[in-house]
């Protein structure tokens, strides 16, 4: 994941080294852009944003959304520090796929309720 | 007492006279054992005495053996070979250092101070080793030699005189304390210890709470989930939800109201004024003014669910009514402060907007009249559910045959109801049903159940438990050539002949729901089943069940959740079979099969197997057959 903000003049810093596994789906690009509400930029790899259902179908290449054909989503209802903790749990969903006895990620308690609400919003 | 002792004994006692004080000398009252070990020889006191002089001795030793040391101290200020003597006293030093560092005292202090390093966090570590080693010998070599148990000492903190026992702590300064320091000095070390287990148990708690659900798919949970448990743990910090959408409400609702976390604070996290929906689960805390604030807060309210309301009164009932004209859902549970005339007064008002009334364990109130009232009054309901209303008698099921558009209908009242009344509410207003579900009714029998299956062509919910004269015949007849459609959820548990004499019941006719019917049941809604309940209908047969479960022939594509507990049969084979035939199942219930035992099933990932006999295996579940 790399974050750009959205002072930052510098191009995005592109793509980690993780580039080199490369996701199932058949779109060129395997990473997605996030954009909060507040202009910050989140590149995700794209099987990971997929666990969110809304963003899945934002994605998907058949519904012919916006989204689908750039690989970029404007999340205008979430701002930068929930979407952070947002990719967070994409990641850290991802990791624990098949794990048993997953334990609960470490959420800061002053930002669970935007959270709840933007989980609630993403579908995951 | 010695002046009184017998003559036999005045011989030893002059032999001692020397140490004891005289033999006439006026005494306190002694004990029976004092007295006996007096007339043995045997004093206390001089055991005492003895005791003492040992260790004056003792003390004396180490005392001289400073005053040597001192003495050489002396030695060195003298002005002649005061080089020789200081390497004299250098290599002396030297050789008493390595002597305490090989020992053990030496080693254990060594790593309490290490210890004591770490925690302060310093950054210098190793490169002053040697100089430690050094100086910690040094400090060993002269401290003070520690008092010995039994001797009296002033206490370092509140330099009280006390006795130094084996027990006695050493003072951060390096004196002993007395006792009462040395208890509130480990009090302190226990707090300063990290609690570990706490959040260990709660983890186990909730492990075990998604088991019993039949969550256990692998993975993280849900993003929804966490934040949802994270909110409950803090709700003492939070002020208000905001504007959660109303499946989030009622997710929070539900998992407050398991923690008996729902009171008059957390219940205005629900209150949002344009709202039409308010669920509470559990009710039990609130009181008049906290049902008031939901009334006149939510003027929208078309669909209430207060359960365990049991201090909701009359005049609760009566605002509602002024107050929230919408509502057309109506769920009360446990309201046993609402009187029939009230009751009667809400069918009066309500009744013609009610879609949907469902109420369960009232006592005291809502009677025939009350019933006869709801009918009447209320044309337009679809829903009713009259769960445990012990005022009702049969009267009141024989009046609800004249609900002419209910959809749904449950009923747990009334146990005694005959048969007959029975078939004919089934007969008169069975055709549109979508749910039925009849709960112990003891007197219902295979007309019942001819009825339900003359009659019903929708159901998609179908409950009939706790009986004990239906037959296997009636069952297996019920679901043969039947025109309603598979049922999604099936309910038949305590289906079952109930006779101590012979636990395995007639064995020509079987009682309840036993092969037949269970393989019938299984044909006629396998396809489209997705909660099965048979649990204790225990004349279910091993082969019946092999049959049903054989993968080859029969699949069952959408099962969930089965409950198997009590049905004997049920062995590790049966389990297995179950698991290759039910590819989406998730929750499997086995109490009281106690030929299953846990080391011999394999269960795969993402099934929760509850109530096995070795409970600790279960917990443990390996991945398994390929399920798709």
């Amino acid at each position: 994941m790399t974050v750009r903000s959205p002072t930052d003049s510098t191009p995005a810093a592109g793509i980690d080294s993780a580039s080199s596994s490369i996701s199932p789906m058949t779109n060129p690009s395997p990473f997605v852009t996030l954009i909060s509400s507040d202009g910050f930029e989140f590149h995700v790899r794209r099987s990971a944003a997929c666990v969110s259902g809304t963003i899945r179908r934002m994605l998907n290449t058949r519904s012919n959304f916006s989204e689908s054909v750039t690989g970029v989503c404007h999340l205008e209802n979430l701002n930068a520090m929930v979407l952070e903790k947002v990719v967070e749990y994409f990641y850290y969903n991802e990791k624990h796929k098949d794990s048993r006895d997953v334990p609960d990620m470490e959420i800061p308690s002053e930002l669970c309720l935007e959270l709840l609400m933007a989980a609630e919003y993403l579908d995951t | 007492m010695p002046s009184t002792l017998a003559p036999r004994h005045t011989r030893s006692i002059n032999a001692l006279a020397a140490r004891r004080p005289a033999t006439n000398a006026i005494r306190g009252p002694q004990s029976a054992l004092t007295d006996f070990l007096a007339s043995h020889n045997i004093s206390a006191h001089q055991i005492h005495q003895e005791h003492q002089r040992r260790l004056r001795e003792a003390q004396q030793q180490a005392a001289q053996e400073a005053g040597e040391a001192d003495e050489n101290k002396e030695n060195e200020s003298d002005p002649g070979d005061e080089a020789l003597e200081r390497k004299k006293r250098k290599r002396k030093e030297e050789k008493a250092i390595m002597k305490i560092k090989q020992s053990k005292e030496f080693k254990r202090r060594k790593f309490e101070e290490k210890n004591k390093k770490r925690q302060k966090g310093a950054g210098d570590d190793d490169d002053d080793g040697d100089y430690d080693d050094d100086s910690i010998a040094r400090n060993m070599l002269y401290k003070k030699a520690q008092p010995m148990p039994g001797q009296f000492e002033n206490c370092e903190i509140c330099e009280k005189r006390f006795t130094v026992t084996a027990y006695s702590k050493t003072g951060p300064e390096g004196g002993l304390l007395c006792t009462k320091c040395s208890k509130e000095l480990g009090k302190e070390e226990k707090k300063q210890q990290p609690k570990k287990r706490g959040p260990q148990k709660g983890k186990r708690w909730q492990r075990e709470n998604d088991r019993m659900m039949g969550d256990v798919k692998p993975g993280a949970k849900s993003l929804v989930d966490i934040c949802v448990r994270k909110v409950v743990a803090n709700i003492a910090d939070i002020e208000e939800f905001g504007d959660l959408p109303q499946t989030l409400l009622d997710r929070l609702s539900q998992v407050l109201s398991q923690k008996r976390a729902l009171d008059p604070r957390t219940l205005e996290f629900f209150l949002q004024a344009d709202s039409s929906k308010i669920t509470i689960y559990d009710a039990a805390k609130l009181e008049t003014d906290d049902f008031e604030k939901i009334f006149s807060f939510m003027p929208e309210l078309e669909d209430v669910n207060l359960r365990n309301a049991g201090q909701m009164k009359d005049e609760v009932l009566l605002y509602m009514l002024d107050h929230n004209p919408k509502i057309r859902h109506l769920q009360l549970g446990a309201a046993n402060l609402i009187t029939n005339k009230c009751w009667l007064q809400l069918f009066q008002k309500q009744g013609p907007k009610l879609e949907s009334f469902k109420t369960c364990n009232l006592d005291a109130a809502l009677d025939d009249s009350a019933i006869e009232a709801l009918v009447h009054h209320c044309p337009n309901l679809q829903r009713l559910k009259l769960k445990k209303c012990w005022q009702t008698t049969e009267r009141s099921i024989k009046c609800l045959t004249s609900l002419p558009s209910i959809h749904h209908l449950s009923l747990s009242i009334c146990p005694d109801t005959s048969a007959d009344t029975l078939s004919t509410l089934i007969t008169t207003i069975g055709t549109p049903l979508e749910t039925l579900s009849l709960e112990s009714f003891h007197n219902a029998d295979d007309t019942t159940l001819t009825a339900i299956h003359g009659t019903c062509t929708k159901l998609a919910k179908l409950r009939f438990t706790n009986n004990a004269i239906c037959t296997d015949a009636g069952f297996a007849s019920l679901f043969s050539n039947w025109p309603n459609p598979a049922i999604p959820t099936i309910d038949l548990c305590e289906n079952r002949d109930i006779d101590n004499q012979n636990p395995d019941g007639p064995a020509e006719t079987p009682i309840g729901l036993a092969s037949m019917g269970f393989q019938a049941l299984m044909t006629h809604s396998g396809s489209r089943l997705e909660k099965l309940n048979v649990k204790a209908c225990r004349h279910i047969s091993h082969g019946a069940l092999l049959r049903v479960f054989d993968h080859e022939k029969h699949t069952y594509p959408v099962l969930r959740d089965l409950d198997l507990s009590f049905v004997a049969p049920v062995d590790e084979v049966v389990v297995t079979a179950i698991f290759r035939s039910c590819p989406k199942l998730e929750k499997l219930a086995i109490f009281g099969c106690n030929q299953v035992r846990g080391r011999d099933v394999r269960i795969p990932a993402g099934v929760a197997v509850i109530g096995m006999m070795d409970a600790q295996e279960s917990v443990v579940v390996e991945g398994g057959w390929e399920r798709g």
